[in-house]
């Protein structure tokens, strides 16, 4: 009987071995071990990097933060390393910008040059001080201590981002909180493997705090991550013109910005290839929901957006083509899809009391539509919307803005290519639900556009599109009066099934 | 020989005099705060005396949200509202002070060559400043009605070659630009939304001498125009409310 039992626990044993031990493959150390304080005054920097730098030579493992305050400057995560913040860690970014690298234009906090399994993990946060590191790079570039260009009277050049990962490879981001970065918030740059998960960002501590950005990268999974962003929430750019951000997942993610939702570009030399975007919700939202420009040569393609619903955004869809920085690169926008949504357009102002609120421009202009732009030599290629309902304000007022629909009308609505994009960029349009022009092969599939007040403008506008179907599409406003729902000009193939009610 | 002399010398003084009056300061300098959240009264004032007490020049807002109470324009300074740049009015009442009888963002009293400019705004949050306004009276601490103690957007009294062009001007707790015994005012180009607080007047104007009000836009709850009728020189043209009216002075 006891034999029974002995052997019974040897098999309990090894059992529970073999099913733990893959768990505690990655060694575990403790900050303690490097003298590192967790009193919040103490500057960490060096003691930290000693740490990554011997966990990194011994094979890897995590780095555990304890609850406390870290103070440090810039540090650099090196290949096998993650740093694992447990719940009431915070990794205390430096006051002063002095403590700062610079690696590829801006400082980070925590840098990650050409490494390989990487990872911050944990319920701990960062926290960039950025508010008040920010604040003393404009008192030095006053003093003439710092150069920086200093365009909008803010600093471009030396406000740092909490991460900052460049050309490195099976990054792991999980569960942290991410805040107060003095720009972009974290940033990963020719990266390869990007899995980010349970994130949660509250970035409104000074200009440009996006949510994340992803750059160039080949491979990314963004899934349950909650956002809260001054500037653009989940933001792809494309740097180079010879890499493209590609094989992307977004999934089930939340979001609140001062500018856009889910954000291609601006910058988009290279392109954004094979996205499958689901279950975004964005709200209180100064700009657009999505925005894909494709203004500095990019080539856009095989985009999946399912499952998008916008609440209190100002602006639902901004695709626009244009020739900023494209320097003879050809752009293309193609391939899309974007199904069920449901959005609302508030009349006034989405994000009022949010730090670093939008700024109020392109006056004077009602309340924009939904725009798909492209060039008159480059239209936006087979675009579906499929299942798509917005709920719109109307209130378009002429005496106080007014485009009409009239084909001198419609040519002064300007091309602006050079032009930094924005859903409000082209002023006030014609149109109060949709705004197309140059545009080839979109199908419009039960598709509801509705005006609360009545509005001067019409519903949709197609100027120079070649082949458009609408099925099922319902139009709902106050006082319509004899206006058309659909004026075209300067267009061919158009097809209604079913005719608007 | 003497002549060309003159005219050198004219030359030289009419580029030194331009010079000095495009002097331009950028607010950050100053240490004003574009967040929206931090109150910026005193940094704003500090840099308005210290251009006014340098010979003049322009203060410069870019994009951003100022967050002040009472300012007050000293001569020779012009604010330059670029696109994007919104003055803020702080929502308690003992933030704000008179210029003649009226409250405003921004006053000045006896001062010249005073502007503002640019695609920027100025923004009263009229709605929540009344509210504090009527509780501070209800509570006994405001003596004052709740038309002295409303502030406006722009309240100039005894100034003189006054510009006001370009900018948006939205949502005061009071009226929203108030003039008095002013000489050679302009106002170009201005798109005015007073809708938060009842019977909130566009503009008005008494006792002026030259006063030109052109292309503007009002969408107010009280009337866009009122002017006391004691002032001379009066141009308006080409102002519109969102029905479509001509505004035009009375005689």
């Amino acid at each position: 009987m006891a034999q029974t039992m002995r052997t019974f626990y040897i098999l309990l044993i090894t059992g529970l071995w073999t099913l733990l031990s893959p768990h505690v493959q990655a060694k575990d150390y403790q900050v303690a071990d490097w003298g590192i304080c967790a009193d919040g005054i103490s500057q960490n920097t060096h003691s930290i990097q000693q740490a990554i730098d011997q966990i990194s030579a011994a094979g890897g493992g995590r780095l555990i933060f304890p609850a406390g305050r870290y103070l440090t400057g810039s540090i650099y995560l090196k290949s096998g390393v993650t740093l694992h913040l447990e719940r009431g860690a915070v990794l205390l970014g430096s006051a002063n910008p002095l403590d700062y690298d610079v690696h590829n234009t801006w400082p980070a906090l925590v840098f990650s040059l050409n490494q390989k399994g990487i990872g911050i993990t944990g319920q701990g946060e960062i926290n960039g001080q950025g508010w008040t590191s920010a604040n003393n790079v404009v008192s030095l570039i006053h003093r003439g201590l710092l150069k920086d260009t200093f365009r909008y009277d803010r600093p471009d050049q030396w406000r740092h981002q909490n991460i900052y990962f460049l050309e490195c490879e099976d990054i792991t981001i999980r569960d942290i909180t991410l805040r107060a970065p003095g720009s972009w918030t974290n940033t990963y740059e020719r990266c390869k493997n990007v899995s980010v998960e349970g994130l949660k960002v509250d970035g409104n501590s000074f200009w440009n705090n996006d949510g994340i950005d992803i750059v160039d990268c080949d491979g990314v999974t963004i899934r349950n991550c909650w956002f809260d962003a001054a500037d653009d929430v989940i933001c792809f750019k494309s740097h180079h013109p010879d890499y493209t951000c590609q094989n992307v997942v977004v999934d089930n993610c939340v979001g609140r910005s001062s500018a856009n939702g889910v954000k291609f570009g601006t910058v988009s030399r290279g392109g954004f290839k094979n996205f499958k975007i689901t279950n975004i919700t964005i709200y209180n939202t100064y700009r657009s929901a999505v925005t894909f420009a494709a203004v500095d040569g990019a080539e856009i393609e095989n985009i999946e957006v399912d499952g998008l619903r916008a609440i209190n955004t100002g602006n639902i869809f901004f695709f626009v083509i244009g020739n900023r920085w494209s320097s003879g690169k050809k752009p293309y926008m193609r391939d899309i899809t974007i199904s069920n949504v449901y959005a609302e357009v508030p009349l006034g102002k989405p994000d009022p009391g949010y730090p670093f609120e939008g700024p109020i421009e392109d006056l004077p202009r009602n309340v924009s539509p939904s725009s798909i732009v492209g060039m008159p030599d480059i239209p936006i290629e087979r675009m579906t919307l499929r299942n798509i309902e917005i709920v719109y304000p109307g209130d378009g007022d002429p005496f106080y803005a007014h485009v009409g629909t009239t084909p001198e009308e419609l040519s002064k609505v300007p091309e602006r290519p050079d032009a930094y994009p924005e859903f409000s960029m082209f002023k006030e349009l014609p149109a109060w639900g949709f705004y197309i022009r140059h545009a080839k092969d979109i199908t419009f599939d039960n598709v509801s556009i509705k005006a609360l007040r009545k509005d001067y403008r019409v519903p949709i506008v197609l100027d120079d599109v070649h082949g458009i179907t609408f099925r099922n599409l319902k139009i709902t406003e106050p006082e319509p009066g004899d206006k058309e729902q659909i004026v075209s000009n300067r267009s061919s193939d158009i097809h209604i099934e079913e005719a608007p009610q | 020989m003497n002549k060309l002399k003159f005219i050198a010398l004219a030359l030289a003084s009419v580029c030194t005099l331009s010079l000095s009056a495009q002097v331009t300061y950028k607010a950050s300098y100053f240490g004003v705060k574009s967040d929206g959240s931090t109150l910026n009264t005193r940094s704003i004032q500090k840099a308005i005396d210290h251009i006014s007490e340098q010979g003049g020049g322009t203060l410069e807002f870019y994009v951003g949200r100022y967050l002040t109470g009472t300012l007050n324009l000293k001569s020779n300074v012009t604010i330059q509202l670029h696109e994007g740049a919104v003055l803020v009015g702080v929502t308690f009442p003992y933030d704000y002070t008179a210029a003649g009888d009226t409250k405003a963002i921004i006053c000045a009293e006896g001062q010249e060559n005073i502007a503002v400019i640019g695609k920027g705004v100025i923004q009263g949050q009229g709605t929540l400043l009344l509210g504090n306004v009527q509780t501070q009276i209800n509570k006994g601490n405001l003596k004052e009605s709740v038309a002295q103690a409303s502030p406006a957007l722009i309240s100039l009294k005894n100034c003189s070659n006054v510009k006001i062009e370009g900018i948006n001007l939205q949502n005061p707790c009071g009226n929203v630009m108030v003039y008095s015994d002013c000489k050679d005012v302009t106002l170009s180009n201005l798109a005015v939304t007073s809708r938060q607080t009842a019977n909130s007047q566009g503009v008005i104007f008494s006792g002026c001498t030259g006063f030109s009000m052109t292309d503007c836009y009002f969408d107010t709850t009280g009337d866009a125009l009122a002017s006391a009728g004691t002032s001379t020189n009066v141009n308006i043209s080409g102002c519109k409310t969102p029905n479509g009216k001509q505004l035009k002075a009375k005689k």
